[in-house]
């Protein structure tokens, strides 16, 4: 039964244009960081970078390195508000055209309708991140060739990834730093679901949930705040850079992981306490 | 099948329904009816546990709803005013969607039921294409697929032509012949109402101010069209002599208990007052409504609380 109803969840969600939205973004959006990457000074300025640490520039500038830089700008931009849009949608839109009600006509448990959709979110975030991935290597792997993966990647405080490694190990890194990443996914859209749990309209509910991870960037940002970021959601998005680095910090990646697990239970347990007090009406 | 006892429901400092008991029995057709904002919406909200009651029990097929909502909705289907779907999906996905919050549903069940509101042919249309008339059809599919024994229909002749609404009027008589369902209407059309239920409760400022049987509601008072030379001077005199208990619209007065039309002749003949039409007024259910939501804006409680009620 609670299969039936997930998979009643999954159609409609993916029955919907906009879900695919995000898709589409990172299609095109890939396509054109890519040629960006092949026809300007980037790949050059790469190169010098990998030359001057002594590698051989093109050994390294492959379809996992440049998938790898593709990715770093849609994270941090595209992916949040995608997810959140649905996320958003999830309880809220339901509730505005007046569907929630027909819904909770029938013999369901709110805990059960909640959680079923929560679920359907996170399927649907772990497949955009998975496409996000699968679909930068396609790309990158139809201009560059397939060859050892290169990474640099400065974070904010000073800290540098910089790391090469073979193809294998690296698709292996680069796998591993995809699951990481639909954690992350899941958290935003978790943050929006709980917003889209209250008595509002889809767009606020992505809108204060985009406002809170502004926020978090923000406070993170400042020195004033040095001492309490890890209280910012946005440090412990960062674990999967840290896949990447050499030696790979497995306690402060296994720490990120759970506050972000701690962070989807707490946005659960308010979205759904709320909801369950809430009336449902017209 | 729909037993409230002392239900009350508050938002903010308004009361939307306030020391509400109601019961329809099994096999009934029940009116609910009141005015916009009455509470009627909110009443029904609360029996299908959408909505949190401040105060009261409320026990649907057996079972109470804040307690046991699961067994309580188990075999209950309900419409809302305006039917709304997934409209980018077909109706038969809808209808697929829709039953598995309530059990797993076979297709030929599902078949079955288009068939019986007559969408057969265009089930696998998307919903974005149907009319609103197939729209209510759907709505009424999806409350059959549970295979109900309450049916409540929120408004469901709302925004339907003139042939749709005799149509959902025919629908909801073959129901009841042919399922034996037990059916809550609550709705505007008095006529609809008039026609379909057995019994009814009046709303109005989600208080109860009626509730027993149509016949109840059109006998409270035995009218009589009284048409003659002074009227105010007529009535006086009845009064004084207890042969009438009300007026109305200067032209109507009720008679008393075992009063007939020829003892008020016989008086005005005898007070020398042309008498120029006497004739039994038959209550409508539109002007007793009618009536008593004037007299319940008139601001008289103790007149709405000493109407007949009849609690079953």
């Amino acid at each position: 039964m609670f299969f039936l109803q997930l998979r009643s969840e999954l159609a409609k969600l993916f029955g919907k244009k906009r879900t695919y939205i995000g898709f589409g973004a990172f299609l095109l959006s890939q396509n054109v960081m890519l040629l960006a990457f092949r026809y300007s000074n980037w790949q050059k300025g790469t190169a010098r970078l990998l030359e001057g640490n002594g590698y051989v520039a093109t050994e390294f500038i492959s379809t996992l390195t440049v998938a790898v830089l593709m990715l770093i700008p849609q994270i941090l931009l595209l992916m949040p508000l995608y997810v959140m849009l649905v996320g958003g949608d999830l309880v809220a839109k339901e509730a505005e055209d007046g569907t929630l009600r027909m819904i909770l006509s029938r013999p369901i448990s709110r805990f059960r309708l909640l959680f079923t959709k929560w679920l359907t979110g996170v399927i649907f975030a772990a497949i955009l991140v998975v496409s996000l991935g699968a679909m930068a290597v396609f790309f990158a792997g139809c201009w560059f060739e397939w060859k050892g993966m290169f990474i640099f990647i400065p974070i904010p405080g000073g800290q540098t990834i910089f790391n090469v490694m073979s193809a294998g190990e690296g698709l292996k890194y680069y796998a591993l730093a995809h699951v990481i990443l639909a954690v992350n996914a899941c958290t935003m859209l978790s943050l929006a679901f709980m917003f889209s749990c209250f008595n509002m309209k889809p767009a606020a509910a992505t809108i204060l949930a985009l406002s809170f991870l502004f926020l978090s960037v923000v406070m993170e940002g400042m020195p004033f705040f040095e001492d309490w970021k890890e209280f910012a959601i946005t440090h412990h998005f960062r674990a999967w850079v840290l896949v990447f680095a050499k030696p790979m910090p497995l306690a402060q990646i296994a720490e990120a992981l759970c506050v972000l697990a701690g962070v989807n239970v707490t946005a659960f347990v308010i979205g759904a306490t709320h909801f369950h007090m809430r009336d449902i009406k017209s | 099948m729909i037993q409230l006892r002392g239900v009350s429901k508050q938002f903010g400092a308004r009361w939307a329904v306030r020391d509400l008991d109601l019961s329809v029995p099994r096999g009934e057709i029940f009116g609910l009816l009141g005015h916009n904002g009455a509470g009627k919406s909110t009443a029904i909200g609360m029996m299908l546990g959408q909505v949190w009651p401040t105060t009261g029990e409320l026990r649907i097929c057996g079972h109470d709803i804040t307690r046991d909502r699961a067994k309580a909705l188990q075999r209950v289907g309900a419409i809302f005013e305006t039917p709304v779907f997934y409209d980018y999906l077909s109706g038969w996905k809808n209808l697929q969607i829709l039953s598995h919050y309530t059990a797993p549903t076979p297709p030929e069940r599902i078949q079955k039921i288009v068939e019986w509101v007559g969408l057969t042919g265009r089930e696998h249309d998307k919903v974005s294409k149907y009319s609103h008339g197939m729209r209510t059809r759907l709505a009424l599919a999806q409350a059959l697929l549970p295979d109900p024994e309450l049916l409540i229909l929120d408004e469901p002749s709302d925004g339907l032509d003139p042939e749709g609404i005799h149509e959902m009027r025919l629908t909801i008589q073959r129901l009841q012949k042919e399922l034996s369902l037990t059916i809550l209407l609550s709705s505007h059309l008095l006529n609809e109402v008039e026609q379909l239920c057995t019994r009814i409760a009046v709303l109005n400022q989600g208080k109860k101010v009626f509730e027993g049987t149509l016949a109840d509601a059109k006998q409270t008072k035995h009218w009589v069209r009284l048409r003659v030379g002074d009227f105010a001077r007529a009535t006086a005199s009845l009064q004084s002599e207890k042969l009438i208990t009300d007026t109305r619209n200067g032209s109507l007065v009720a008679l008393a208990d075992g009063v007939k039309t020829d003892s008020l002749v016989r008086r005005l003949v005898a007070l020398d007052i042309p008498v120029f039409e006497v004739a039994q007024e038959e209550e409508t259910l539109e002007s007793f409504y009618l009536n008593l939501m004037q007299d319940s804006r008139a601001a008289k409680p103790t007149t709405l609380d000493s109407r007949p009620s009849t609690s079953a």
